[in-house]
């Protein structure tokens, strides 16, 4: 939690200025989709550098992550062991569907392999039909929400393990 | 009748919701941020939801989560508290048209409160007196030294949309009226996404009495007396009591009926702020109205014995008033110090942080409204108010002398973690405060001196604990409670301008 730990006392002529950058900084850190590797923050015309892990190989350094349906937990919650797998979390409040229809073919099933972009489920809020699209390959491992359940924000739909096993 | 009631807020404001809910045999539905989770009223309530991630804009305003945790709960009702979206008129209708009670007034009313240029003009047409100035928005800055120029000066400039003591600027003259009008539009714009101003007299020396009403939606509206809120730093409210011992009975029965006619003009319903500003005389003049429950509210609830937040909940759920005006009578005195988690010394910048130690006050006619308990964290993501300290007594000294003794009380303590606690027992030694002649621009005009005086206190606090005794600690404010002002000299701070002879 390096990022948290940002002092926003660092000197700086603006206090409104250092904190929008605070926020921002631990808001980019919180929305990474895998974990924080290294943070670079400069105050002086702002630059923010993030590098967080894709795989196990390499980093890769950007300026704005892309919102993901799959969003790491922030903190160690008091969630029972974190199971084996990537998760997909609902990125808001609704109700689940595995399905496109009442009565269709699921979107996935256990075992089926999965593609960056490609829908695994809906979350309806409001009337909204929200597609739940995974941002890298797996697997299905297992899928933790049963078709019609109401989701809260950050809840873990699926759980994915990486396809072949050797990527 | 509401049965399960979903808190559209965090902090003091959603346990203090959530218990009258539980003394009402209502269940509670909490929803809380990614950084909430661990929060006082998740572990009250009956369900919680997680609504999203720290950022307020993704949480506590993010209407479609919050709507579908209420549906998704079986709420049938949303308790708005008061900030994030107590006052959006849209939040408001997207309930009623969910089915979900909202506890609030009728949208459209919201609406034409929540713009004080419109506020100003029904007010107006109610009869309510208001400070020299327009009703109407002004848009240029020739047109506004125009209207400057007849109300005389100092003048006020005001964002039409504008809340939270934001956008506003005061002129003392002409020749400063095109930069404050120019700035003041950027401001709106910029804040409150509406660049609508208008021009208003302003009044120095004034202070901010607001009264607290209550009306029903069949028509019937009682005033549960006023409050002072003069004690202000920039617009920010920083303590608040109640009776304003300055107005006579007379004035005050005046306010009260002023305000509930002025509410009832509209509609309005539910629990609600007039507030005004009042002149040497005791003159009163409308400034706007605050159409959801205010954090000062405690201030009346121990002055009337009236749990507003409870009269609230019943009034939404379409019950009448259960008490008329005779049968609300304000006893004694009430103080309000709004604990929060900033470093007054800084510029009252913000210094969250865990709290290792919270130790809260107890005793007579003491109450902490929090919704921190001892090792959470205070959130940089979400407004300082770390708890209000509100104290009752029979009269106003008694009341000052009780609360001093109860900010004795309270320890506070974390990395990084400032409050205001010592500022207030300074500001309840002040010999103007004292003696309840101070106005709304005392603070930020004398705020050297109190934070001289709350530094000499704290240089005097430190190592005086349990071990010498509990109440003994705590140094009476003065001998004489009304000191006469010319020994008291210490700290020199500029005397109040004298009021404007117009």
């Amino acid at each position: 939690m390096a990022a948290s730990e940002l002092s926003t006392r660092s000197a700086g002529p603006d206090p409104d200025a250092v904190r929008d950058l605070h926020d921002e900084v631990v808001a980019l850190a919180r929305d990474l989709p895998a974990g924080l590797r290294r943070l670079t923050v400069r105050d002086g015309d702002r630059a923010v550098e993030v590098e967080w892990a894709t795989g196990p190989a390499e980093g890769t350094v950007m300026a704005v992550a892309p919102v993901a349906a799959v969003v790491p937990a922030t903190a160690a919650a008091a969630t029972p062991a974190e199971p084996e797998g990537t998760p997909v979390r609902s990125p808001l409040v609704g109700t689940f569907y595995a399905a496109p229809s009442p009565g269709a073919d699921p979107f996935v099933r256990v075992g089926d392999e999965v593609e960056p972009g490609q829908t695994v489920g809906i979350v309806e809020a409001m009337k909204l039909m929200n597609p739940i699209v995974v941002d890298e390959a797996g697997v299905v491992a297992d899928v933790l929400v049963g078709d019609a359940e109401s989701v809260e924000y950050d809840q873990v739909l699926m759980l994915l393990r990486p396809a072949g096993g050797a990527r | 009748m509401i049965d399960r009631l979903l808190i559209a807020n965090r902090g003091e404001i959603a346990v203090r919701i959530a218990r009258a809910c539980r003394e009402l045999g209502i269940e509670v539905v909490a929803v809380h941020s990614t950084s909430d989770r661990n929060s006082a009223v998740v572990a009250m309530a009956d369900e919680a939801v997680h609504i999203g991630p720290p950022a307020p804009r993704r949480s506590y305003l993010h209407v479609p989560n919050i709507v579908e945790a209420a549906l998704r709960a079986g709420a049938d009702a949303v308790h708005p508290g008061y900030g994030f979206l107590s006052e959006d008129p849209d939040f408001a209708e997207i309930c009623a048209a969910e089915g979900l009670t909202f506890v609030g007034p009728p949208p459209a009313v919201m609406q034409q409160m929540g713009n004080k240029a419109t506020a100003r003009r029904l007010m107006a047409e109610a009869g309510l007196p208001l400070l020299p100035g327009v009703v109407e928005p002004v848009r240029t800055a020739e047109e506004g030294r125009a209207i400057a120029d007849e109300i005389g000066y100092p003048v006020i400039v005001k964002a039409a949309a504008g809340g939270g003591g934001r956008g506003m600027t005061v002129v003392r003259a002409p020749e400063d009226f095109d930069e404050a009008f120019v700035t003041t539009r950027a401001v709106a714009r910029a804040v409150f996404r509406d660049p609508t101003v208008y021009v208003e007299r302003f009044l120095s020396g004034a202070r901010h009495v607001e009264v607290q009403i209550l009306c029903d939606a069949h028509g019937n509206g009682v005033s549960l007396g006023e409050r002072d809120c003069s004690l202000q730093r920039r617009h920010q409210k920083l303590l608040e009591e109640g009776p304003a011992g300055h107005l006579t009975p007379e004035q005050r029965t005046e306010l009260g009926r002023l305000a509930v006619h002025g509410a009832l003009s509209v509609g309005y319903t539910g629990a609600g702020t007039m507030e005004f500003l009042v002149d040497g005389s005791g003159a009163a003049f409308f400034m706007e109205m605050n159409a959801r429950i205010q954090v000062e509210h405690p201030v009346t609830e121990l002055l009337t014995g009236i749990d507003l937040v409870r009269e609230q909940i019943l009034v939404a759920a379409g019950r009448r008033l259960a008490f008329r005006q005779e049968d609300v009578v304000p006893r004694g005195a009430a103080i309000e110090c709004r604990i929060n988690a900033e470093d007054p010394t800084r510029g009252f910048a913000p210094a969250p942080g865990r709290l290792e130690v919270l130790q809260v006050p107890d005793g007579p006619w003491t109450r902490f409204d929090t919704g921190y308990r001892q090792g959470d964290t205070v959130s940089p993501d979400y407004d300082s108010l770390l708890g209000k300290l509100v104290v009752w007594a029979p009269d106003r000294d008694q009341a000052i002398r009780r609360m001093d003794r109860a900010l004795a009380e309270m320890r506070v303590e974390g990395p990084g973690v400032h409050t205001t606690i010592a500022l207030h027992r300074a500001l309840l030694r002040d010999p103007d405060v004292v003696a309840d002649r101070h106005d709304v621009q005392f603070l930020d005009r004398c705020l050297p001196a109190v934070l001289a005086r709350a530094a000499s206190l704290d240089d005097a606090a430190p190592g005086l604990p349990a071990a010498r005794g509990g109440l003994q600690l705590v140094p009476t404010p003065a001998a004489d409670p009304r000191p006469d002002r010319s020994t008291e000299g210490e700290i020199p701070c500029p005397p109040r301008p004298s009021l404007s002879t117009t």
